[in-house]
């Protein structure tokens, strides 16, 4: 009875020490987002990058909701997210089938971060990867549908890291991870991966990212290089390119993508993706070769984002299907979605 | 029933009232947060050296360079914005602007202008982070499908700028120089009864 007074006077006391300390409101946001897709061969899922799969259909996207705190040094995010994009599109244990043994979470983020001093933090849980341009949430990309590279890559990584901030123009991460887009280890925490963000003029910033160990396809290496540049008011420039290799020739990819966007009007933004992808030779199997245009538009009032899309692929060893069924080495597809922050 | 309907009505007003906030425009056609305080007693000097000291140290945060010289100061400042539902709030974006503070004998007068907006989005860690580097002047119009947010923005400025005035005064009417160090912990004696 004593231990347990004295255990319970031991967290009231260190709560109270922490309520003295500088403190955040809870801060709580989020957005949901729905689509239209059309495929001009009227082929489900023809395209077979993230997201948007439904063909002809008013389908759904998902419910994100994010809890952030900061407590004098010591912060926390979680990020919930229910519905096609946010469950079995995205996360571990998904086989496209929900079950609530197999793909109960909902978690895109759940990780406390604590700043030893203004240049020094460390973070700890499960995070939205570092490595790529695009992201899950429909919020922090400007197309709807989403890139080979996103798609190839990792989503999340959960570890534990230390980034230092040299200033405000360098910055240095270094961490250790589990494998790709599990909650908890398959095989150890197997991984380790780094970042360097440098930011040579304003408005320009540039990420170096490599991450090596357990990933999606083996053991493997994985160099990717993330930039953007606010070049003028109206124009924003975007570019990744990455290059992930595994042992024992088991496969990998390559690819490039860049992403001009312009500010036609105070609330129009028109953006264009062309990307160049190709996967890796598997032992005596070949790799195969994509490109890919899509052209995009945001149209914003308040927080709501419409986003009219047209997006054409094109691969030579002819992936896709056509009206008939029959393969074929072009795909096309219209999207509309709605998105909407807050 | 009566006492939620009242506090809906209550809150919807108090949005209302908070949204009719706009600053004045200054002979250039910007937006100016002006204020000039008469009956100073103590020196132009004294006045000068507080609010220094207000920059560096009481707004040390929110102001990142400054010049003085001829008894007027200037410096660059910038604060970020946020929405808030009930216990809940979220940043929407950063405004910057200029501080002005002239001083002569006997009064002082300050301004705060030159404001430029930059929105926040939230990035893949579901922190909210600066969308861009280069802001827009908040008396750009935002066009018809934007213009209810940007009268929510500059409203939300202008509270900035009144909190930043209130404290600025406060400052300057506090009777000892300002200082910079912490104060002494407080230290009781058991010696004494």
């Amino acid at each position: 009875m004593k231990k347990l007074l004295s255990a319970i006077f031991t967290i009231a006391s260190t709560t109270c020490a922490l309520a003295q300390e500088a403190s955040t409101p809870l801060e709580f946001s989020g957005s949901v987002d729905t689509y239209y897709k059309y495929d001009f061969a009227k082929q489900p899922g023809n395209i077979k990058t993230s997201f948007a799969t439904d063909h002809n259909s008013v389908s759904l996207g998902m419910i994100d909701l994010v809890l952030k705190k900061k407590t004098g040094k010591a912060s926390f995010v979680g990020e919930l997210s229910f519905g096609p994009r946010g469950q079995s599109q995205s996360l571990p244990s998904a086989d496209n089938t929900y079950s609530e043994t197999t793909n109960s979470f909902h978690i895109q983020n759940l990780y406390v971060n604590y700043d030893f001093t203004e240049q020094f933090s460390m973070t700890a849980g499960y995070m939205g990867t570092f490595v790529g341009y695009e992201v899950i949430s429909p919020v922090g990309n400007f197309n709807y549908s989403t890139s080979y590279l996103f798609t190839s890559g990792p989503f999340q990584n959960a570890g534990i890291k230390a980034t230092y901030k040299f200033s405000d123009k360098v910055s240095l991460m270094a961490g250790l991870f589990n494998d790709w887009n599990v909650y908890s280890a398959t095989r150890g925490v197997s991984a380790v991966g780094g970042q360097l963000m440098v930011s040579p003029v304003e408005g320009w910033t540039a990420y170096l990212n490599v991450l090596s160990g357990a990933g999606g396809y083996g053991y493997g290496t994985i160099e990717d290089l993330t930039t953007t540049y606010q070049i003028t008011e109206k124009f924003k420039l975007g570019l990744n390119a990455a290059n992930y290799d595994t042992n024992d020739d088991g496969g990998g990819y390559a690819g490039v993508a860049l992403y001009p966007q312009v500010a036609v009007a105070s609330a129009v933004t028109l953006g264009l993706r062309g990307e160049y992808f190709k996967t890796k030779d598997v032992g005596a199997v070949a790799g195969t070769k994509y490109t890919a245009v899509t052209l995009t538009a945001n149209i914003k009032s308040g927080g709501l984002t419409f986003i009219p899309e047209v997006r054409l692929d094109h691969n030579n060893d002819k992936p896709f299907l056509n009206k008939t069924g029959l393969t074929a080495p072009n795909a096309g597809q219209f999207s509309l979605a709605a998105v909407y922050a807050f | 029933m009566k006492l939620f309907v009242l506090s809906f009505l209550l809150l919807f007003t108090s949005k209302i009232f908070a949204q009719q906030k706009e600053f004045p425009l200054d002979d250039r056609g910007k937006y100016i947060y002006y204020e000039m305080v008469e009956g100073q007693k103590v020196s132009s000097d004294s006045l000068l050296k507080k609010a220094t000291s207000f920059v560096d140290l009481k707004y040390k945060k929110t102001f990142k360079s400054k010049t003085v010289s001829n008894a007027v100061l200037k410096a660059e400042g910038k604060s970020i914005l946020d929405k808030s539902v009930l216990v809940a709030n979220r940043p929407i974006g950063e405004i910057s602007y200029h501080f002005q503070f002239e001083v002569k004998e006997g009064k002082y007068r300050f301004w705060l202008t030159d404001f430029l907006f930059i929105p926040y989005q939230r990035d893949r860690y579901g922190n909210y982070v600066a969308s861009t580097t280069i802001g827009t002047p908040l008396e750009t119009s935002p066009g018809k499908l934007n213009s209810g947010e940007w009268k929510a923005i500059i409203s939300s400025a202008y509270e900035k700028s009144e909190t930043i005035a209130k404290d600025f005064k406060e400052f300057l009417a506090k009777k000892t120089e300002p200082v910079s160090k912490k104060a002494p912990p407080r230290v009781v004696s058991t010696d004494k009864w």
